[in-house]
This record gives structure tokens, sequence and C-alpha cells, in this order.
């Protein structure tokens, strides 16, 4: 805080003495946050540690054997487990307060160790024989088991795109163009299907009153994933390319309700951006393709109908400013 | 000069320091009610997401109006009409931006960087489209004229950087012709980067700038990184075999010199950045150790990759472990707690969305051939390899 402006204020009237000396107070005692330098320390070493570890264990594999590798792993992870187990707060349907920074990387070790050796054993051993679906399944039980454990955000982030390993489709932030054929008509189906069932997830989290700071994560990956199967739906089926623009309609319908009742910019803006994309498309694929200069009559649709949606927002941040 | 009055902009800063000491619990909210009204704020300046949504549509936006701009100049055969065409679309990007601000005055909306950058980026490729003959210092004297109005005129961060960086551009091109340039080269723009970091950092407390202060930020931190960058070892090697190519030196002289810069400097940014409890300093000297680890390990194979991995991996979770126990309680004036700023990113989750990409499980195979991991993510980094 500026000290010259609040003295400003002072002058003005605008805020009493006793306010004033408080924000001297404050200022003079401020103290200097660490919180982020620290937090990205442990994030980076967590990542080096666990990256390291593979790829030594990797190509010594000759000489350190499976089982001692195992074993390593296997403590590993249960070392982690033990002590967020010791340190935790009891649980509770609401959200708790980890006791420290180190408690959430020490989770996240162990989580990640766990996975791995579930992979370690299939890979080696084959325990899961030929059911590898198990492979998967397992791993991401445990997740959603720890996620809601011990109330972790990043492991419920990764307990879901585990869930959608498991259905087939890759949905982290950067993968989920690239790494899905959606070319392919099941993984449409499968991408739709995801979605809706995340977002009942979130509604039933927000409505059952358990774990309510969940429903963003869920709402978040399948809002995307939906949109994203939708519109490929849309690119794809020849003929029914009419239905998923009507699915794709009412989702961005329900996304544009709800978020309004939970006055979510994000949300909103998402509606609005695939909803306009949906439109688009629908246009593209009926009325451009038919007319004689298209592309002209194109770049002015794209140019017109954008600086739309551009006033259009504008206007909705004010309303949803006002409310 | 600034495209915005300068009483509104005194408005929000006074706003924004009012929602400060609300946060903290210094001043009632009829007070900062009180506050508000007395300095009203007429900017249009939405959230982070709706600025990044912004953002985007405008981008499309111009891309489809140069485009339609190209489209009318295909007609000519000559690099003239595609000039024209994306000339007339950059001073289009400008006079829409100047009237948006007069009429809704937008700040910092997202409207405003796509225009902006846009416009800029539109004018060069105007005047370098096809143009051979231009030499470097006409290349960089005119991204240095243009990102400065820029600077001037809309106090936009990344322009201001861009700016920086095309000025050092040009002294390099104007050293490396004088005999013994290259040799003096590494001194003169370290000397240059201090001047400018000290400059800044002067500067930045001025009330007549306080509109800039932030592309002052931006200077400070940009110029402790090139002070750092023009001595590095690495820089300084690799861009003198890039312009003494024929003779293909294997060591530069005075090497000795340069592997201290480079060991020397990140950790005394990061002293005195504790010392002045100075976060730029402290940050940027902290980001700059890797470079030292990179460079290392770049000439001198220490141990191998996965060892380094580990053990780093190691020291920073043991260190980050000790300092959070170390400031339990604040210890001279540092804590652990979360600073009071209230932060976009804590909002939108993204470190749980980091999580999720730097582990991400490998989608399941076919059911026809074992992979190791079976789609079972993690090991970061690890299960991509077996």
């Amino acid at each position: 805080m500026n000290i010259d402006t609040f003295s400003k204020l002072q002058k003005e009237g605008l805020i009493s003495d006793e306010e004033m000396q408080r924000v001297t107070h404050a200022e003079n005692n401020r103290l200097f946050s660490l919180h982020w330098e620290i937090k990205s320390a442990l994030y980076l070493g967590v990542l080096l540690l666990s990256g390291g570890l593979g790829i030594l264990v990797y190509k010594n594999i000759d000489t350190i054997g499976h089982q001692v590798i195992l074993l390593f792993i296997a403590l590993l992870c249960i070392g982690s487990y033990a002590y967020c187990f010791r340190h935790r707060a009891p649980f509770s349907r609401e959200k708790t307060e980890s006791p420290n920074a180190f408690y959430d990387y020490a989770l996240l070790l162990g989580s990640l160790t766990f996975v791995t050796f579930i992979g370690y054993l299939q890979f080696q051993y084959t325990v899961f024989g030929t059911a590898y679906g198990l492979a998967t399944f397992i791993p991401m039980v445990v997740l959603f088991a720890t996620a809601y454990y011990f109330d972790h955000l990043g492991i419920l982030s990764m307990a879901v795109t585990n869930l959608a390993a498991w259905a087939g489709i890759a949905i982290t932030p950067f993968q989920i163009l690239s790494q899905n054929d959606f070319g392919n008509e099941n993984l449409i189906y499968i991408g739709v299907a995801l979605g809706i069932g995340l977002v009942a997830l979130a509604e039933l989290s927000e409505k059952r009153n358990f774990k309510k700071h969940f429903a963003f994560t869920y709402r978040n990956f399948g809002v995307h994933i939906f949109f994203i199967a939708a519109i490929a739906g849309m690119c794809i089926f020849e003929k029914w390319y009419g239905l998923f623009f009507l699915l794709l309609a009412a989702g961005a319908y329900l996304t544009w309700h709800r978020a309004f009742r939970d006055r979510s910019f994000y949300f909103v803006l998402l509606a609005v951006l695939y909803g306009y994309a949906g439109v688009s498309i629908l246009l593209g694929r009926t009325v451009f393709n038919h007319l004689a200069d298209d592309i002209y009559s194109g770049f002015l649709y794209m140019i017109f109908s954008t600086v739309g949606v551009i006033l259009f927002l504008i206007n909705l941040n004010k309303k949803i400013k006002q409310q | 000069m600034i495209a915005w009055s300068s009483v509104t902009l005194d408005n929000l800063d006074i706003q924004n320091e009012a929602d400060k000491a609300h946060r903290q619990g210094c001043i009632s909210p009829e007070t900062q009610e009180a506050i508000r009204k007395a300095h009203p704020v007429d900017l249009y300046t939405p959230n982070l997401v709706i600025r990044i949504g912004l953002f985007l549509l405008t981008c499309i936006v111009i891309a489809f109006t140069s485009g339609f701009f190209l489209l009318l100049a295909l007609g000519s055969d000559t690099a003239t009409g595609f000039r024209v065409a994306v000339i007339l679309a950059s001073l289009l990007c400008i006079g829409v931006l100047e009237f948006a601000i007069s009429q809704k005055k937008p700040y910092r909306s997202g409207i405003n960087e796509a225009l902006l950058w846009s416009a800029v980026g539109l004018f060069c490729c105007g005047i370098f489209i096809e143009n051979y003959d231009l030499s470097e210092n006409a290349w960089a004297l005119t991204v240095l004229i243009l990102t400065a109005l820029g600077t001037l005129r809309y106090a936009d961060m990344v322009s201001s950087a861009v700016a920086y960086l095309a000025f050092l551009l040009l002294v390099f091109w104007q050293v490396i012709k004088i005999p013994y340039g290259t040799a003096v080269m590494p001194f003169l723009l370290m000397g240059i980067s201090l001047a400018v970091y000290l400059a800044s950092s002067r500067l930045v407390k001025r009330r007549a700038l306080r509109h800039y202060s932030d592309c002052l930020t931006v200077l400070r931190v940009l110029s402790l990184i090139t002070l750092y960058m023009a001595g590095n070892y690495f820089v300084v090697r690799e861009t003198n075999s890039m312009l003494l190519m024929p003779e293909a030196p294997t060591d530069i002289p005075a090497g000795w010199l340069f592997w201290a810069l480079t060991v020397i400097i990140p950790p005394l940014y990061i002293y005195l950045g504790v010392r002045k409890k100075d976060a730029v300093l402290l940050r940027t000297g902290v980001i700059l150790v890797a470079m030292i680890v990179f460079t290392i390990r770049h000439y001198h194979s220490v141990m191998p990759l996965e060892t380094a991995m580990a053990i780093g991996g190691l020291v920073l979770t043991g260190g980050a472990w000790a300092l959070i126990r170390y400031l339990h309680t604040p210890k001279n004036g540092f804590t652990y707690a979360p600073s009071d700023e209230a932060g976009m990113a804590d909002q939108l989750k993204v470190e749980s969305l980091i999580i999720a990409q730097t582990f991400p499980p490998t989608a399941r195979p076919a059911d026809t051939h074992p992979n190791f991991g079976g789609g079972s993510g993690g090991g970061g980094g690890a299960s991509g390899d077996f």
C-alpha cells in the first residue's frame, strides 16, 4: 500500500485517523512473502526427483533387479502417504486447509509413485493379465480416493485425466487437441458422454454439498471435452451435424444459464465462444457452401460477427458486474 | 501523451490501493465505498478471463480484416499492392484503437493489446515484405521507433520490452562494425543494461512517471536479465563463434572472466534481493540460477542428467522444506504466508491444471500391445521411456 495515497485521502476526509493509523501500521510491519518462491521450488523439486529417479531406475534395471526397485518405489509411496496420514486434517465434507505446503507435495509424490508402482507391476509381471483397463482403473480409483480423503485439487485433476484415459481420451490442457483423433466417431460419442458425466458430477457435489470446491475442476474438464467433441461431431458427420448442433446449443444454453447463476465470467465466456463457433460452423455448412462469392462473404461474415460477439461480451461484462 | 486522462488513471490507482487496504482489514467497507464514489473510474477493464477472450476475438477480427484487404489486393501482381493492403490494415487498427479509447475508454481490456500489437506487427510486415536490401539497422530502428511510440502512448508493457530489446540490437549492430567490436561487446552491453536498470529503478519512483511504472518494472527485470546474458559464458562463446565462423575458435579470450560472471551474478542478485527485500532482484536471480546450471552442464558433464535431476530435486525439496520450517514464525521480515494480493491464478485453480498437464496419463493403448503403465500416468517422464 502506498502511504502517500492514503495521507492524501485522509486530507480529503475520506478515511478516518484511526484507519490511517491502521494502514501505516500494516504497511510498516509488512512482511515479504516468499510463498510463491517456495511453492515453485517444491513443485520443481518433486518434478525433478520423480523424473530423475525414473530414469535412474530405467538405466540401472539390469544391476538392481525388479524386486528392489519395486520395494524402493513402494517404500517411497508408503513413506509419503504415512507423512500425510500423520499430518492430515480430519476428514470433512467441506474444504480442509492443508497443514503446510510440504504436505501437498508429499501427497503428490505418494500418488505419483503409487501410479508408477501399479504400472511397473503390470509391465513386469502382468499382474492384471490382459485386463489392461484394470491397470488404469486401479490408479484412477486410488487417485480419486486420495483426492477426496486428503482434499487435494491437483490430484483430483490427475484422477479426472486418468478417468478420461481409461475411457480412451486425453484431456490434459495441451493434449486435448493434439493427441485425440477426432475423426474417430467412437471418440466423439465418448467425449460427449464423458463431458456430460463430469458436469453431472460437478452438479452433484454442489447439490449434496460434498466437497463443493471440487465442482469447478469437474465442470472445467467436462465443459471443454463436451464442446470440443460436439464441434468435432459437427465437422465430421455428413448427415447428423444438425443433431450435434442442437446438442451443442443445448449445452451452451445450460452452461450460460448456470454461469449466470454462479456469476462466473469464465463459463459465460466459454458458452459464448463455443456457441459462436458452433453457429459459424453450421452457417458454413449450410449457407456459405452454396454461395457464389463464398470467400468474400465468408470473410465479411467472420469480421462482422466477431465484432458483434466482442460488443456483446463487453455489454455482458457490465451486466454481470452490475448484478 | 498517454491515451487516457491522467486523473482517471490516478483514481484507478487510488481505488486499487483502497481495495488492498480493505482486504487487509485496515478500512471499513463504507470507507471503501466512499473512496470509490469520490474517485470514480470510467475505464473499461474487464477481468482476466474476459480479457483473454476479447484478445482472441479481436485477433480473429484483425486477421480476417487484413485477409480481406489482401484478397482485394490480389489483383495487383507487385509487392506494392500487398504492402499497401497491410499498412492500411495497420493504420485501421490504430484508428479503431484511438476511436475505442475516445468512446468507451477500454484500458488493458484485451482489445487494446490485440489492436496495438497487430498494428505494430502489420506495419513492420508492410515495410519488410519483399524488401531484401533493407539493412539490419533500419530493421531494428523501425521496430524501436514503433514500439517506443506504442509505449509512450498506451503504456503497454510488451511494447516497452520489445523496444528495449530492439535498442540493444541496434547497439549490437553498430558496435560489431568497429574494430575490436566483438571483444568490447559484452562489457558494453553489460554497461548499458546496468545503466538502464539503475535508471529505471530510479524513475519507477518518480511521481511524474507513475502511469508508466509497470513498463519500468518490465525494464528492470529485462535489464537484469540482459546484464547477466551479456556476460554469460555460453552466450558470449556461441555468439563469438557465430560471428567468426571461418576461424571457429575453440575458446574465447579471457574465458575465466566470463565463467566468473556466469557463476557470480545470479547469487549476487539473490543476495541483494534478500537484503533490499526486492522481489524483482530476488525472482530474477532465482530464475537465472537455472541458467548457471545449464551453462555448466553444456560444457562439462559433471554428472549424468538423471543423477543431477534427482539430486537437484532432493536439494530443492529439502531446501523448501527447511525454509518452510524456518519461516514457521516470520523472521527478519520474511514470511511463508501468501501475500495479500488476491490472484486470478487461485480462482482458476491453475496449479491443479499444471499438475494434470505435467503428469499426463497416456491414453489407454488399443488392447493389442501391452505398454508400460498401460495408460497409467506419472512417474513424471519415466513412464514414457519404458
